[in-house]
């Protein structure tokens, strides 16, 4: 007797036990997914990819979670490490992604059973590739971000400026003439806050001037350089017409002016900041601003490509649920809808000639052009490190704490530390 | 057995107030001591959060950081931040402790509103002192130009004032805690002690030079001690209002640690600096403490 109630014990503990721990989870219940990605207009998008997903699937779950730029680096690199697995899908900036792909935090998504659709931007996708840009598949581009060039048609025209500016040197000439003749008017804007930020202004600046960070073979900096200093006193000398407090400024003082007709160029615009440049409810610029890549000057123009990607961490619990959500929200249908919803710009080729998409962001074709003319960050596991250093000295160089010569002199040596470990 | 009981008491009057700390103590060492240890030792190493790569590199980490200027940078401003802010939040709270302690019609009403900053979260105070402190829509430069008094501060843009302005949103969300502290040690002096000084003609001067003063010197010291450790570890107001900036303006060493902790993951020069943080705030601690207990023991 005693036997058999230590029996029934033991079952009713076990059965407990596998309850309490889920190993009975039955086939057909919810899956939960958890999506981490980006704060603003890249949430709205993603937030409404989820509900469609949603509602359209209703036995799958999805957690999604909005960060900052910082945060979300720290939040993922954090759970990519401990292998912790809290995430099934991650939205990540194109510069971490050598980073994150070359230490296997990623699956290798053709493996998952991915099969590369071909009107995918051949460029999107390559930053997703690793090694860059032919290897294994590790993220899907999920927003076609590209560095734009915005000016003002009108101004150009009333102060007889010939336009668009083609050279670098014409900016500056412009820029000169806008700011002295319109009173209310900065010549021109970017951003100038430190660390990524003032980069995606000065990078192609640096390029064009025939510049470069590295020499990614070799493992060397090439930023002091006489070209690289060319380039720097001329983005210094660009800050003469830009608004007052440039130094601090970031996409949101960089959109709120450009919208406000503050400015009559703005160096550095990211497609999915300007969706409503032609609303008039929200910009007092409707048609007069052109959106064109960005100018050349030695080299032909070097327009960054600022591809948002999604890619599913090892760690994760729910690899199948997870691939078909990522195909999902990169198909040209939802790419479609967030598109046309909240102004996320795609990263397939289609939908950049699909005729109610440029319709309604008439710009889309010339960032098309700009998309296939992109150029990558570099390409190396250390630039995750390389680019906030290389922007703190461009900064401290642009709010004069450092001499042009003596910032490119320091960071080159910053840089060649951090590569020579 | 007489023994044994005997051996039990003599035990239990030796051991027993070790055996209640046991509990504390375990929890200490894994709270504090173990990640002080840990800090101490990954010092001392080159250590990449994201390849993992790691392998000793001797002094290296404190000799790179001494020649750092964003460190070097960050220590000048956080000793500034810190003797400013303590001093201004010592005088601020001072004043209001004493105009509190004096009956006057509505304090009731009053006392909250001023210790209200205090209680509110810092990133939310953050964010509106960053739209007041905004050079062209902020309000506190509207009110400048309104009033013709030049054409507005760059407050957070200017090198030269950026700090003092982080400065101020810390004296304005934390001057009350100071004003709490040296209010509760005004309100504990006897009021015989003020009537007696009185009676023997000393004037108010000398009655708080000589009575009130000494004996707010506890007190003093408590805020003095505990708004210097707190104020050199700065890093919430930093972040949220300037970002370490313009420039190198307003680095601290906190901010410093963040950066190569979190944006580089460089964790054996962010431990390298926070072990240099955890010298500076222990010397300048023990400084405090040893003061006071050498005043103490002065009676």
């Amino acid at each position: 007797m005693k036997m058999l109630v230590k029996l029934v014990l033991v079952v009713v503990l076990v059965a407990g036990l596998a309850i309490f721990t889920g190993a009975g989870v039955a086939h057909g219940e919810k899956v939960k997914l958890v999506i981490v990605g980006r704060d603003g207009p890249y949430g709205e998008g993603m937030q409404l990819a989820v509900d469609t997903y949603m509602a359209e699937n209703p036995n799958v779950e999805i957690e999604l979670l909005k960060l900052p730029w910082a945060g979300l680096r720290e939040k993922v690199v954090i759970d990519f490490r401990e292998a912790i697995g809290a995430y099934d899908l991650v939205v990540f900036d194109d510069p971490w992604a050598t980073e994150f792909m070359s230490v296997g935090w990623l699956e290798d998504l053709e493996a998952l059973g991915l099969s590369l659709d071909p009107d995918f931007v051949d460029k999107a996708v390559a930053v997703g590739r690793y090694p860059y840009p032919d290897g294994k598949i590790y993220a899907l581009p999920h927003v076609g971000n590209v560095e734009l060039f915005a000016y003002r048609k009108d101004l150009f025209e009333k102060h007889g400026i010939p336009h668009p500016p083609e050279t670098w040197a014409h900016v500056l000439g412009a820029a000169a003439i806008i700011d002295a003749k319109e009173p209310d008017i900065h010549g021109i804007v970017f951003r100038g806050i430190k660390g990524n930020p003032i980069l995606g202004g000065f990078l192609p600046i640096f390029w064009s001037f025939g510049a470069k960070v590295l020499d990614v073979e070799k493992r060397e900096t090439l930023v002091y350089s006489p070209e690289a200093l060319a380039a720097l006193e001329f983005f210094l000398n660009l800050k003469k017409y830009a608004p007052v407090g440039v130094e601090i400024y970031d996409s949101s003082e960089l959109k709120e002016t450009l919208l406000a007709g503050d400015v009559a160029m703005a160096i550095e615009i990211w497609p999915a900041w300007v969706p409503d440049l032609d609303n008039p409810e929200k910009s007092k610029v409707v048609d007069k601003v052109e959106i064109i890549a960005a100018p050349g000057l030695i080299d032909k123009p070097a327009p960054i490509i600022g591809i948002w990607l999604l890619g599913i961490p090892v760690a994760s619990k729910n690899k199948p649920a997870a691939l078909d959500f990522l195909q999902f929200v990169t198909s040209a249908r939802i790419q479609k809808l967030m598109c046309m919803e909240t102004g996320l710009p795609p990263t397939r080729e289609s939908l950049y000639k699909d005729s109610e998409i440029v319709g309604r962001y008439r710009w889309y074709p010339k960032q098309l052009e700009a998309l296939k003319a992109s150029r990558p960050r570099p390409r190396v596991v250390e630039w995750g490190e390389i680019e906030p250093k290389f922007g703190d000295y461009i900064h401290l160089a642009l709010v004069g704490e450092l001499t042009p010569e003596e910032a490119l002199k320091e960071v080159h040596a910053e840089i060649a530390e951090i590569l020579g470990r | 057995m007489k023994r044994f009981v005997s051996r039990a008491i003599l035990f239990h009057e030796r051991y027993f107030h070790f055996i209640i700390l046991l509990p504390s103590l375990i929890i200490i060492i894994i709270l504090t001591l173990y990640p002080l240890i840990n800090v101490l030792y990954l010092s001392f190493y080159h250590y990449s959060y994201i390849t993992g790569t790691k392998y000793y590199v001797g002094l290296a980490n404190f000799i790179r950081i001494f020649n750092d200027r964003y460190f070097l940078k960050g220590l000048e401003n956080t000793l500034n931040f810190s003797i400013f802010a303590t001093f201004f939040e010592l005088l601020a709270g001072f004043g209001l402790a004493l105009l509190f302690n004096i009956r006057f019609r509505g304090k009731k009403y009053l006392l909250p509103v001023v210790i209200l900053p205090m209680m509110l979260s810092t990133m939310v105070i953050c964010a509106t002192w960053r739209a007041m402190y905004h050079y062209e829509y902020g309000i506190i430069n509207y009110i400048f130009r309104y009033l013709g008094i030049g054409d507005g501060v760059k407050w957070l843009m200017d090198r030269n004032i950026a700090m003092w302005s982080v400065i101020m949103v810390d004296i304005w969300q934390l001057t009350p805690f100071a004003f709490l502290i040296i209010l509760a040690g005004l309100q504990s002096i006897p009021d015989e002690l003020h009537e007696a000084a009185r009676v023997d003609g000393a004037g108010a001067a000398q009655v708080f030079r000589h009575i009130t003063l000494p004996l707010l010197k506890p007190h003093i010291l408590m805020v003095v001690l505990l708004r210097t450790i707190d104020t050199l570890k700065i890093f919430d107001k930093v972040y949220a209002l300037t970002g370490g900036g313009p420039g190198t303006a307003t680095v601290t060493m906190s901010y410093y640690i963040y950066r190569e902790g979190f944006t580089y993951f460089n964790l054996g020069r962010a431990s390298a600096a926070s072990v240099i943080m955890f010298v500076v705030v222990a010397i300048v601690s023990s400084l405090y403490i040893g003061y006071v207990i050498r005043g103490q023991a002065r009676g």
